[in-house]
């Protein structure tokens, strides 16, 4: 599964690394045509811009692929995202701490997760349901609590974060980094990532063979909502607001990369590394359409034939296997 | 019941010995393996003609290739003179070629209305005639003699029920060449008998008959000619009347028919598990205990409460009433953790639903319940991950080209040979095998009665549930019969005759005693 397998893994490996390859070809690309016509495109600002614009999404994806590998969805992902923004836009204008602030957040996204784990495993709702019904509620949850305004969040340092740049690399990028790498040890290298795929492929025989299933459908949310409420925090530290209707449609932006990552929605088959090109592909699409001066309806309709077009060449070249 | 069925439809008037399909050189490659070497074969018009051989040896290869699933690699298929492509089930449809496959392929949530007249429904103005539907297929299915509702959900009726369902299905299709997969896997004697009629009076209208089994009796009950093949390879065709079951299984394995039930005798020691008036949904009031060094044999209908029993002896479902005693000590086992943490392991009935991640590597498959194991805190350990499934693959001698393949691509014995597997690198006091040997040929077979000696030696306990009489008749050293949820007897090592057991079993006087069962 990994790119980094042993030698009789071959085929395989193969196998996996060249759709990696193919998806990462098509990035780079996409940068070369966009760099050769447009003059702005390859700027450094666009650049760390496009970065900027893809991480969020990108972690969102992360997040949403180790709930797919399970069999399931997370709808909710957007509206945690929105609810985040505002949770931590409150905390700190309260006056806690930024740390802290950003803590008991994740621990919302956490929880948030763990009501969606409990309404699968011990209420038998089917996963769609349980968070489509999260999605709805948590954004009236949240304009409930902000009465239906923008919470400006009077803390600079808070939002110099997202904006600044470490070694030329702007600090979202960072924070893809920070997350993808525990999560591609923990998918490809960790027992619990094998049992995800074991769950998503077969949970009778994975729950026979000793394997808790409960608590690995538990950890999938719980992992997604984690990722939701982190990207939160980053949301509100770029545009300076606490707002429950932020992100509106990110769960499918989230589904879109994981799906183009090689992700398949009957379960059991995904990666790390998919999702976040996966993602990066629909920012470059996004950025380069608005740099040609695409009309923005028409970048809808380009994402949608792009899921199409890249889901059926890795149904071809799973049946041509 | 059989010669009934005969004289209802006698012979028809057919050029004896016409061919009607005939293989010249057919041939299939898959990536690394050459799963069909060029195979010469005629069918005649209106024969049962059996196919046997071991896991691999091609069968299934040979179906997929004559019903269209997969396109051959060279050799040429002639069908009534004339050259056939077979590019698509759908041509081998038109032809009049169909297949009723070992695991039911039909729709669990629609009617058995609806599936027997799936893609040729009656309508009138695009309006189903639903009603018209299930008063034909009643009819169809009441001719054939099968005691079943059509306006049901197929689902509500059991495997073997379904499977006859399946058959009775490829008999409105205007079919004129029929193969059967191995449909008694899952059936009860009454359902096979069942099956063996609506197969006969198949024949009796001129349809020839492609039988393929594991199970020796059927063929020589059945079949007019036999093939063997072996490794790819077609071994040899026989009149049924010129050969016997030796020559047979010689051919398929190179070995005397002596070495396949395969019996270590061992003295018992300690009570591993002992059940007390063990109650739970499906069983009442069960006790039995289980020493090492034994194999204990469940015997019954499927239905009868026995997979019940020892999924619930697993954690799997809850008991409502009795104990469980581990090495003694009264226990709760609440889940399957709690039951492997004690020693207990399942080789479960169903590979497909509760036995094997199919669309996952079979490395993984073996490494499932030992992957705390191989992992330090944090990570898996590569190395051991390998060497493990590795060493599983060379020991069962897993017919598969890496540990990387997925479990979809094996045969079904190989697929057996993973959910056995996977226990053996856990390891385990007392080994559950529920219906191991189900749709495995002889050869796996005597493997994986050699295991339990294997395991036996070592001083585990088995519990063997079994709806093939003479396994567990011949491995058993307690054999326990089920019926209806019930312990309703139980035997020492062969001091009962098959005619008794049966009889317990089924609590009506069996049609057809007799060995062969």
């Amino acid at each position: 599964m990994s790119t980094e397998a042993i030698a009789a893994e071959r085929p395989k490996r193969n196998y996996n690394a060249l759709f990696g390859l193919t998806l990462l070809a098509l990035l780079v690309l996409l940068w070369v045509i966009l760099s050769v016509a447009t003059p702005s495109f390859a700027s450094a600002n666009n650049i760390s811009n496009l970065l900027r614009q893809g991480s969020m999404i990108a972690i969102l994806a992360v997040g949403q692929t180790f709930v797919i590998i399970t069999g399931g969805i997370d709808l909710s992902v957007g509206a945690v995202v929105g609810f985040a923004t505002v949770v931590v836009a409150m905390l700190i204008n309260a006056g806690t701490p930024v740390f802290l602030a950003i803590l008991i957040t994740l621990l919302v996204g956490v929880a948030i997760g763990m009501f969606h784990g409990f309404g699968i495993v011990k209420m038998g709702l089917p996963p769609f349901i349980i968070t489509l019904a999260t999605l709805t509620s948590l954004r009236g949850i949240g304009l409930l609590m902000t009465n239906g305004n923008s919470i400006s969040i009077n803390n600079d340092a808070f939002q110099t974060f997202s904006r600044s740049s470490f070694v030329g690399v702007p600090n979202l990028f960072w924070m893809v980094i920070l997350v993808g790498i525990p999560a591609f040890i923990f998918l490809h290298h960790s027992r619990w990532g094998r049992y995800l795929f074991s769950v998503g492929s077969n949970a009778e025989a994975s729950r026979l063979s000793g394997v808790n299933v409960q608590r690995t459908i538990y950890m999938a949310y719980t992992l997604s909502g984690l990722c939701a409420a982190f990207v939160g925090v980053l949301l509100a530290s770029r545009i300076g607001i606490g707002n429950p209707t932020q992100a509106e449609g990110w769960e499918l932006q989230a589904i879109a990369s994981s799906v183009i990552g090689g992700t398949s929605l009957f379960g059991a088959v995904g990666s790390v590394h998919g999702p976040l090109l996966g993602a990066f592909i629909l920012a470059t699409i996004n950025n380069g359409a608005n740099l040609l001066n695409v009309n923005a309806f028409w970048q809808r309709i380009i994402t949608g034939v792009l899921i199409i077009v890249i889901v059926y060449f890795d149904g071809l070249r799973r049946r041509g296997k | 019941m059989m010669s009934t069925a005969q004289e209802l439809h006698p012979a028809p008037t057919l050029e004896p010995g016409r061919t009607i399909l005939e293989l010249r050189g057919l041939e299939k490659r898959y990536p690394g393996t050459h799963a069909l070497k060029p195979v010469d074969l005629a069918f005649k018009a209106g024969e049962i003609h059996a196919i046997v051989g071991e896991n691999g040896a091609g069968k299934s290869t040979l179906i997929k290739l004559l019903t269209g699933v997969m396109p051959r690699t060279s050799g040429d298929v002639i069908w009534e003179g004339k050259p056939a492509a077979l590019a698509t089930p759908h041509e081998a449809m038109a032809l009049g070629i169909n297949a009723v496959h070992q695991e039911v392929v039909l729709c669990r949530h629609l009617t058995v209305a609806a599936n027997m007249f799936l893609g040729e429904e009656d309508a009138r103005f695009g309006i189903l005639q639903q009603r018209a539907m299930v008063r034909q297929a009643q009819k169809i299915i009441d001719d054939l003699g099968f005691d079943l509702p059509a306006h049901v959900m197929l689902g509500d009726l059991t495997i073997g029920q379904q499977q006859l369902i399946a058959a009775a299905r490829a008999t409105v299709r205007g079919t004129k060449f029929l193969i059967f997969d191995e449909p008694t896997a899952y059936l009860t004697r009454k359902e096979a008998d069942q099956l063996f009629t609506l197969i006969r009076r198949l024949k009796g209208e001129g349809v020839t008959i492609i039988y393929i089994s594991h199970r020796m009796e059927e063929v020589f009950e059945l079949a007019d000619r036999v093939s063997v093949l072996r490794d790819g390879t077609l071994v040899g065709t026989r009149n049924i009347a010129e050969t016997n079951d030796a020559e047979l299984v010689k051919m398929m394995i190179n070995r005397s028919i002596e070495q396949v039930y395969h019996k270590e005798h061992f003295t018992f020691g300690a009570t591993i598990v002992e059940a007390r008036n063990l109650s739970g949904k499906g069983f009442e009031n069960v006790s039995m205990s289980v020493r090492a060094g034994e194999i204990v044999g469940l015997y019954g209908l499927i239905g009868a409460g026995r997979s019940e029993f020892v999924t619930t002896l697993y954690g799997r479902h809850r008991k409502s009433a009795g104990q469980i005693l581990w090495e003694g000590k009264e226990v709760k086992v609440n889940s399957e953790h709690d039951a492997i943490r004690l020693g207990m392991a399942l080789a479960p009935e169903s590979r497909r639903d509760q036995g094997l991640c199919l669309n996952l590597p079979v490395g993984l498959n073996l490494n499932l319940p030992i992957y705390k194991r191989i992992s330090s805190n944090l990570l898996i350990s590569r190395a051991q991950e390998k060497a493990q499934a590795d060493r599983q693959i060379a020991d069962l001698r897993i017919k598969t080209p890496t540990r990387s393949a997925l479990a979809s691509s094996l045969s079904g014995g190989n697929q057996q040979k993973i959910v056995i597997g996977k226990w053996l690198a856990h390891g385990a006091k007392l080994f559950i095998f529920d219906e191991p040997t189900v749709g495995v040929d002889v050869g796996t077979k005597a493997e994986i009665y050699r295991l339990f000696g294997a395991l036996l030696s070592k001083g585990a306990g088995i519990i063997l549930i079994s709806s093939y009489l003479p396994e567990v008749y011949e491995l058993a050293d307690t054999l326990h019969v089920f019926r209806r949820g019930k312990l309703v007897a139980t035997h020492g090592f062969r001091t009962a005759d098959h005619e008794e057991i049966l009889t317990q079993a089924l609590a009506e006087k069996q049609e057809r005693p007799g060995g062969r069962i």
